[in-house]
């Protein structure tokens, strides 16, 4: 945030409310940490805009009419993948919110997030962090333990790990994580990246088992 | 109006009465022979008798109206009277030629009883029948006195049989009303089944349409209202007044979105559902609920660990400071544990500044709540840190019930 000199943040804002996408962008142009470089209603639209802005970061609406939000997080992971994606969800109990993020984005805000997490999210996810709010940390929780008995193989928590997800459940920032465990800012952010890369990983796997059961189904 | 048993009755009951009606028909056509072959002393009155009891069959045949009370008792009053009346008409003494004259037709009755009364009714008919076949034979100049073994044995034989066909047809009668009843659970159950998933099918539309519309435009009204708030012309307060009243409408909506899961066990609730509802209405700073999902509460118990619940976030809305506090839940072994953590100013957790402050009371509150179902509580706090309070109860069972 002491980053003031440098170039702002290129973002692309995604929803199909135009009065929403005119308050995030004030917020976060007010904010001094990001200019709005592009603007789409739906999935679709966001996938070009997307390609010809070229944004540091993607704000992402999940429901809108026609395509949507985690079918253009899936093409832009694919096709752009330095392009970092947050999720602007209305409410956290979106079914696909989970999705969203196995697929590849590197978090979510709400959509009634202060102008100030709004652009502290940014931020963070443009530096490679992942924006973890205390019900996504619920979520990858029991994502991670009930897939925990299906492969042992598979990537799962190390203990650290799980004791950070659930910190961050019940709603302790990194620096008081980085305090309650005796280890620096940095380590925890360090983790909880970690932690999104399992399970983009899982989801891979989870592909292809689908895929190869399929197969298996096919040629039985 | 008419007991139409064809369409009304299950396959195996119209069964059961067809083979009685076919007894009752056989044994009345052997009953005629019988009355054509034994020396009659009245015949003409004999054949009146016979009518009789064939008009009978034809008309409980006809309206098939055998499984009416009405029906049983007047059939009970002509069998046994047919009883009583055989002998008097045939010769003097001819029952010991065809003992089946006056007592093979009777069982009918008894047989229609078992079957439409059940066992005991059936067997105490038999026993009633068995008085007016013991009399027939004294009835036929036939004194017991003058009777062979064999013969009386004959005739406690025929009674034996009544109450066997009692027993037999009753027994019978009762597994058949046993599978009725069983198929008609069954069909009621995948009624049920077919109405749970057409209500699933409802919320979820309805889930879809409030999180489309409703509470799109209010994350839209909410951040529209604050940004007015900050204007210097406009009456800032009234703005942020508008904007909690919005956020309370937000979390209603939230709460109301949460589905109950399909595949909950009985009795119990999801634990998330239960901590929303504790939520509710809590305004004036941000509340987050989160859950390592599924974790199952039971029912019973779930009013008490939400009060619980409420009472910890009054108690961070009176004492804390605080600008949010996160409700999270998960299973923890056989336990579930709640944790309810603000980043308020926080206190000394001891009993001598507890009670200067007055938390001393509300703290045995909730902790009075949280041991009526066997849970406990613990608080973590110090100054300038917020304040964690956990709870730690039983789990409902986590198997699935399914049918």
């Amino acid at each position: 945030m002491s980053e003031s000199e440098s170039e702002p943040i290129r973002v692309v804002i995604v929803d199909d409310h135009p009065s929403l996408r005119a308050g995030v962008k004030a917020d976060l142009e007010g904010s001094g940490v990001a200019t709005v470089v592009g603007e789409a209603s739906d999935g679709g639209e966001a996938i070009e805009v997307v390609r010809q802005s070229m944004p540091d970061v993607v704000l992402m609406d999940l429901s809108m009419p026609t395509v949507q939000g985690v079918d253009a997080i899936k093409a832009i992971v694919e096709e752009l993948p330095h392009v970092k994606i947050l999720v602007l969800s209305a409410s956290e109990a979106e079914s696909n919110v989970l999705e969203a993020i196995k697929l590849g984005a590197a978090g979510y805000l709400l959509k009634t997030s202060t102008a100030s997490e709004l652009a502290d999210g940014v931020t963070r996810v443009y530096a490679g962090d992942a924006v973890f709010t205390p019900s996504l940390a619920g979520l990858l929780l029991s994502e991670f333990r009930r897939t925990a008995d299906v492969e042992p193989g598979e990537p799962g928590l190390t203990q650290r790990e799980n004791e950070i997800l659930r910190l961050v459940a019940k709603g302790y920032a990194y620096g008081e994580i980085a305090q309650e465990l005796f280890i620096s800012t940095k380590t925890v952010q360090n983790h909880v990246r970690n932690i999104l890369t399992k399970l983009h990983l899982r989801s891979r796997y989870e592909l292809m088992r689908y895929a190869i059961k399929r197969g298996l189904d096919h040629t039985g | 109006m008419e007991h139409d048993l064809l369409p009304e009755a299950e396959p195996g009951r119209r069964g059961l009465w067809l083979g009685i009606l076919v007894y009752r028909c056989a044994s009345f056509v052997l009953t005629v022979v019988l009355a054509a072959i034994v020396p009659l002393a009245e015949p003409g009155l004999t054949w009146l008798a016979l009518g009789a009891v064939g008009i009978w069959i034809g008309v409980i045949s006809w309206f098939r109206a055998w499984d009416r009370p009405v029906v049983r008792w007047i059939d009970l009053f002509i069998s046994a009277g047919f009883l009583l009346v055989a002998p008097l008409l045939a010769e003097p003494g001819s029952l010991s030629e065809q003992p089946f004259l006056a007592a093979a037709y009777p069982l009918s009755t008894v047989l229609t009883w078992a079957a439409g009364a059940g066992l005991v009714p059936g067997l105490a008919v038999a026993g009633v029948l068995f008085v007016p076949l013991a009399l027939s034979r004294p009835l036929n100049d036939l004194p017991y006195g003058e009777l062979s073994a064999g013969e009386i044995a004959g005739v406690i034989t025929m009674g034996v049989y009544y109450a066997f066909g009692a027993v037999t047809i009753g027994l019978f009668s009762a597994t058949l009303e046993r599978a009725a009843r069983d198929l008609r659970l069954a069909n009621e159950a995948a009624i049920g089944e077919r109405e749970r998933a057409a209500r699933a099918r409802e919320r979820e539309t309805m889930a879809r349409t409030l999180h489309d519309s409703v509470l799109q435009s209010l994350a839209l009204v909410h951040r529209r209202g604050r940004q007015l708030s900050t204007q210097p012309q406009v009456a800032g307060s009234e703005v942020a007044e508008l904007v909690q009243v919005v956020e309370e409408e937000e979390r209603a909506l939230r709460a109301l979105l949460q589905r109950q899961p399909e595949d909950a066990p009985e009795g119990a609730l999801p634990l998330r559902t239960v901590l929303q509802a504790a939520a509710f209405g809590i305004s004036g700073l941000t509340v987050t609920v989160s859950t390592v999902d599924p974790v199952w509460i039971r029912a019973g118990g779930a009013e008490e660990v939400s009060a619980a619940v409420r009472q910890a976030l009054d108690n961070v809305v009176r004492h804390a400071q605080a600008t949010g506090v996160t409700i999270f839940g998960e299973r923890d072994g056989a336990d579930i544990s709640i944790s309810v953590r603000d980043d308020g100013v926080g206190f000394d957790v001891d009993e001598a500044s507890m009670a200067a402050d007055g938390k001393l009371g509300i703290t045995r509150s909730m902790r009075g709540r949280i041991e009526q179902v066997g849970g406990t509580m613990r608080i973590e706090s110090e100054p300038g840190r917020g304040t964690e309070v956990e709870f730690r109860l039983p789990a409902a069972p986590d198997e699935v019930t399914k049918p």
